[in-house]
């Protein structure tokens, strides 16, 4: 396990423009450019950013530009250095660094009494005898009693410092597909050492969570963290809910819900980002069925925050999730919201111990 | 026809189209309903100018270029129907049909309320 990686994360929206074209270009135009390990580009289905400004899925004049996140993941160092090009680009949104482990070599040390969050980076078209290979990956999940697995799809990426982009006219067997996975650190290191003998050597980074719910029940609550760390570095929180589309409450889905409360809330911003397939409780992985009016994939649903409006945030979530879903929360040292009217320089990660 | 009616036609099409966009994006910003109340408040009031022309007796090019220009590009029924779709998909037939019902009430009311008005002025 190499300790020593960093996940850069950024949240915008699909139609804001930098100097040279489409934010979303040049970003994975970078990615590619710097060879990253792993890069996934994902668009969302509903949310809103520190603007208060919309965007949904649900209605047409707000569909037109949704939010978009996009991952990478790599070295310490190349991501340092990428991050600097990414600043350099002008545009609004929020940008966030976060520690992680590339899991690699042969066996998973588990983090005992810990929980953790599995991310696999793989190919949208790997089969596995007949069967998707995500298909396979959160049978085994579900098997080994994981609490939650969703699959995500990117539109664009890199892998192993390969471009990866759809395409409208083309099989796009090789554009990246996340799979997300949450549970007691045990499970999580076992099913990864599985995972790494059925999916042929998967990139595949591991982190600290917290589970906070599952199927309504509250087993722990977000950790109290100070505003900042000991050196005066602001210390954030993310929450990230998992739930399902046809999940609902009072006739809309669960995550509509979340994400409209926390917007009258306050909250710094939330992003709903729909899987193709996943769990996240005691049921069996699921996706949408050929011939239905109602959809079936699973949703997550991403809040990042000060730790006194995470707090708040949590009220609202718990109260909405009362039956079902899967919260977790992680510490995020480093989170910067960039605005193309300031020119921005590094961003360092703050440390604190859970 | 003249060539001018054309490309009035063309322009008041564009203004009508442009309008609702950005009467649709600032409805649908500060409205939380998990109605499309955007595309409801659009439909009911380009009914409601429709009818209210026709109850004028406006005719000829005029008529072309308000109503069919202008109002047929403000108003949507797609929009209508997408979102009507995109409800049923979240939550089921029950949103969809309120929708639906909500809608036609709403545009032939608004028809009828504009004409009468027109008729009388």
């Amino acid at each position: 396990m190499n300790t020593d990686f960093l996940t850069l994360t950024t949240y915008f929206g699909e139609r804001d423009r930098g100097a040279s074209g489409l934010v979303a270009d040049e970003l994975l135009d970078l990615y590619g450019s710097q060879r990253l390990a792993a890069s996934v580009l994902l668009r969302g289905t509903e949310g809103f950013s520190q603007r208060r400004q919309m965007r949904s899925g649900s209605l047409l004049s707000l569909s037109e530009d949704l939010p978009v996140v996009s991952i990478a993941v790599d070295t310490r160092e190349r991501i340092e250095s990428t991050l600097e090009l990414v600043l350099g680009i002008k545009r609004r949104g929020l940008l966030t660094l976060e520690r992680t482990a590339l899991l690699e070599g042969e066996s998973t040390a588990p983090m005992p009494g810990a929980e953790a969050k599995l991310t696999i980076y793989a190919g949208r078209q790997e089969r596995l005898s007949g069967v998707p290979a995500f298909v396979a990956a959160c049978e085994l999940l579900h098997r080994r009693g994981v609490a939650g697995a969703t699959v995500l799809l990117g539109v664009d990426g890199t892998r192993t410092g390969r471009r990866t982009r759809a395409r409208f006219f083309a099989a796009n067997t090789q554009v990246p597909m996340m799979i997300v996975a949450v549970g007691a650190g045990e499970l999580i290191a076992a099913a990864a050492d599985e995972l790494r003998e059925l999916l042929h050597e998967p990139f595949m980074t591991l982190e600290r969570v917290r589970v906070c719910k599952r199927d309504g029940r509250l087993l722990a609550r977000p950790h109290e963290l100070p505003a900042s760390d000991a050196q005066g570095l602001a210390l954030w929180q993310k929450l990230t809910v998992y739930t399902s589309q046809s999940t609902t409450r009072d006739g809309r889905p669960l995550n509509l819900e979340i994400i409209r409360r926390l917007r009258a809330s306050g909250a710094a911003g939330a992003t709903s980002l729909r899987g193709i397939w996943g769990f996240h409780g005691s049921h069996a992985p699921h996706g949408d069925r050929f011939l239905q009016i109602r959809r079936h994939v699973p949703v997550v649903t991403v809040t990042i925050d000060t730790p006194a409006r995470t707090a708040r945030s949590f009220e609202i979530i718990d109260e909405l999730t009362d039956e079902h879903g899967l919260v977790t929360s992680e510490m995020v040292p480093a989170v910067r919201a960039v605005d193309e009217a300031k020119r921005h320089r590094g961003l360092r990660l703050a440390s604190h111990d859970l | 026809m003249s060539a001018w009616v054309w490309i009035a036609v063309a322009a008041l099409g564009a203004t009508g189209a442009s309008g609702r966009f950005v009467l649709d994006t600032l409805i649908s910003n500060r409205s939380g309903s998990r109605y499309p109340l955007g595309t409801f408040v659009i439909n009911a009031t380009g009914a409601f100018a429709l009818g209210l022309l026709t109850g004028l007796a406006l005719t000829g090019d005029a008529l072309l270029l308000a109503g069919s220009a202008l109002l047929g590009s403000y108003t949507t029924f797609s929009t209508w129907m997408f979102e009507t779709q995109r409800l049923a998909e979240d939550g089921g037939i029950a949103p969809a049909a309120v929708n639906v019902a909500a809608g036609l009430a709403a545009g032939v009311g608004a028809a009828v309320l504009g004409r009468l008005i027109g008729a009388h002025l």
